[in-house]
């Protein structure tokens, strides 16, 4: 439907995929609420100080509401952003303050209030610290929740009755945001700012609801109340579409539903082709609450549970014990079907606010502080996270997946620690599997250049298209300048992908696929000629995927593979692999 | 009066997360309590105040406790502060 080139449409980046048509909420930029200055006598300072307590009662009521929202959806691990703000809600220096302002000035309380916080937010914009002028947003998001509740005896979701699906329009979002609205009839996010790939991006992801992320002009062309069109696969939200525009909408969204309702009934079929060769078709996952979904689906297990949510959204380093009620509730769900847990990706366009400051902003990301790299040169970060997932292992099917290895050393050192928690564990009794496989992610040149060499040394690899494109093409997928220069159809990244393969099974070992890569159908047919093992994609693919892998020929796949080895350009290579249908 | 000082250890300082859990415990005693750094001196029960020191890992305090609790509520910080404030930090 990219046909649609209309006027009053506006384009993001999709960070979520999926169609929506709703009415729009425009939370708008810095609403901020009209305190006006009047004189109270004195007698009145104890009946203005009650005003702000049933305030802050009000406002603490809400945020417990989200916190339960939080833990009953992400786990309590998740929470401690909400303590903050109720430490910030509940302060007692600036309850002292306010009275002492009140008394000296006789001002009502919603004046004084916000004179009170505002001197706190001016001292902490002053830091030189980026995380304390990061917590300004928290104050700020405090102060206006008092003052809504001060002057008009509200709370943001009370102003926010919604008996229709809504599309949230805001300048950005933030976790707690995404929490409270989902199960307020909220069905799409627009933001003005934030990428396809920050916390919040996942979030949405894992809970379904579309999103796109930096449009633009969002705040001054949409206006609360309008109907709109929200197209997260265009990346794109129309507004006050035509009804031929909406009708065409509806029936879309008729068809993908009933294509949905298709692949719930499937679940239990096997991704296999009509000649016979069967993949196991895993899923990806960044939350545990994502294994309904997965399981929802079918797949035959969890093929890359990326772990670095939990880093992310918290303000400290999760401890042992919460990496593994995390990892010990995904494992257990899944039974014996295989969890393939990787190691923290952290690092290029996901960093945390755990490092520092220059590491935080390095001038060349993905290149730079990420992945094994961290974990080797902080011990403490990854023995941690080691801990929790081989003690894991012991309630379910766990393997380890090591992310962004270059250089053989890297693995053996990586080896040798896994090899001493192991020994750790075994010293303090706790159980583990002792035969837990380890495999490693193939998305650099240089892994694929010693893949025979790695192979030896591991269970299993993974191949991550996306960052294997990045930087076998030397692009970065992130830079709109040069999308034109990434594409994973290109003669040199099939040629890697088919060596990496062949040296696996030539080892013996399974080759998988996690990249986004694996659910496009015209890759799918490469993956089956090469007789890559199995492909893990978004729970959400899981459905299409098969159904496309049981419509495929295997020995048809290899002839057309023969072919496209012979090409030389990338959009000879497109070209064909779009012409064919069915694989067959 | 008492007052002990106390270096900050865990690597992100004196951030949101080991704020809320300092005025948590300070909350719990009757006494006064003050939390300072150079020339700053703040509420040991606000975590605004505790904010506004932006103490980072390194950082000396002194806590200063007025009160019938006073050793117990400085022994209780200064053991916080050590202990990472309870965030299993391990190094």
């Amino acid at each position: 439907m990219a046909k649609h080139e209309e006027i009053n449409s506006i384009s993001g980046l999709n960070a979520s995929k999926g169609i929506v048509i709703g009415t729009a909420y425009v939370r708008k930029l810095n609403q901020e609420t009209i305190v006006t200055r009047t004189l109270i006598s004195t007698d009145k300072i104890a009946e203005e100080m009650t005003k702000l307590r049933k305030a802050q009662e009000m406002v603490a009521e809400e945020l417990e509401l989200v916190r339960e929202k939080i833990e009953k959806n992400l786990g309590p691990a998740y929470s401690d952003i909400i303590s903050a703000q109720l430490a910030i809600l509940t302060d007692q220096e600036v309850f002292r303050e306010v009275q002492a302002y009140i008394e000296e000035h006789h001002v009502n309380v919603a004046f004084a209030y916000r004179v009170v916080v505002n001197q706190y937010v001016e001292l902490l914009e002053d830091h030189d610290s980026e995380y304390f002028k990061e917590r300004v947003s928290d104050i700020r998001d405090i102060k206006q929740r008092v003052l809504l509740a001060l002057i008009s005896k509200q709370t943001i979701l009370s102003t926010f009755t919604i008996d229709k699906p809504t599309i949230f329009v805001s300048r950005d979002l933030n976790p707690s945001d995404i929490m409270m609205l989902v199960s307020e009839n909220v069905v799409g996010f627009v933001t003005e700012f934030g990428g396809k790939t920050s916390h919040v991006a996942i979030l949405a992801r894992a809970m379904k609801v579309p999103m796109i992320t930096g449009a633009k002009e969002a705040l001054q062309y949409i206006e609360s109340g309008q109907t709109c069109i929200l197209d997260a696969d265009h990346g794109k939200i129309f507004i006050q579409p035509s009804q031929e525009l909406l009708d065409e909408y509806a029936r879309e969204i008729k068809k993908m539903d009933k294509r949905e309702e298709g692949f719930l009934a499937a679940h239990d079929k096997a991704a296999i082709t009509k000649d016979g060769y069967t993949f196991k078709l895993g899923a990806n996952i960044s939350l545990p609450f994502e294994v309904d979904d997965v399981k929802k689906y079918g797949a035959g297990g969890i093929g890359l549970y990326r772990t670095e949510y939990l880093y992310l959204m918290k303000q400290n380093l999760p401890n042992e014990e919460e990496l593994f009620n995390e990892y010990r509730q995904v494992t257990e769900s899944m039974q014996e079907k295989e969890v393939v847990i990787r190691t923290i990706d952290l690092g290029g366009d996901k960093m945390s606010a755990l490092w520092d400051q220059d590491i935080r902003f390095e001038s060349n990301p993905f290149m730079g502080y990420r992945a094994i790299r961290i974990c080797l040169d902080q011990p403490s970060v990854f023995i941690t996270q080691l801990r929790a997932i081989l003690r894991s292992s012991a309630f379910g099917k766990v393997s380890i997946l090591l992310p962004m290895i270059t250089h053989i050393e890297q693995l053996t050192e990586s080896m040798t620690y896994i090899e001493e928690v192991k020994r750790t564990l075994d010293t303090e009794k706790i159980p583990y599997d002792k035969s837990i496989k380890i495999g490693m992610m193939i998305e650099t040149p240089s892994a694929v250049m010693n893949i025979e060499t790695f192979v030896d040394l591991v269970d299993f690899i993974s191949i991550g298209t996306n960052d294997l494109t990045q930087y076998a093409l030397a692009v970065d997928r992130g830079n709109e300048r040069v999308t034109n220069v990434y594409n994973h159809y290109d003669p040199a990244i099939i040629k890697m992908i088919l060596k990496v393969v062949n040296a696996a099974h030539k080892a013996e070992i399974p080759a998988y696929v996690c990249g986004e890569m694996a659910s496009e159908y015209r890759a799918l047919i490469l993956f089956i000629a090469m007789k890559v093992d199995g492909l893990s994609v978004a729970p959400g693919y899981i459905g299409a995927v098969r159904n496309h892998i049981n419509m495929c020929e295997q020995k048809h796949a290899e002839e057309h593979l023969k072919k496209i080895l012979q090409m030389k350009t990338r959009k000879e290579i497109i070209d064909y692999l779009d012409n064919l249908r069915d694989c067959s | 009066m008492v007052s002990r000082q106390v270096t900050i250890i865990n690597k992100q300082g004196l951030h949101a997360r080991p704020a809320t859990a300092m005025v948590n415990t300070a909350a719990k005693f009757k006494s006064e309590i003050f939390i300072c750094r150079d020339e700053k001196k703040v509420n040991g029960k606000s975590i605004l105040g505790l904010l506004v020191l932006a103490a980072e890992c390194g950082a000396v305090l002194t806590i200063e406790a007025q009160g019938s609790d006073e050793n117990e509520a400085v022994e209780a910080l200064v053991n916080l502060v050590n202990d990472h404030f309870g965030m299993g930090e391990s190094s």
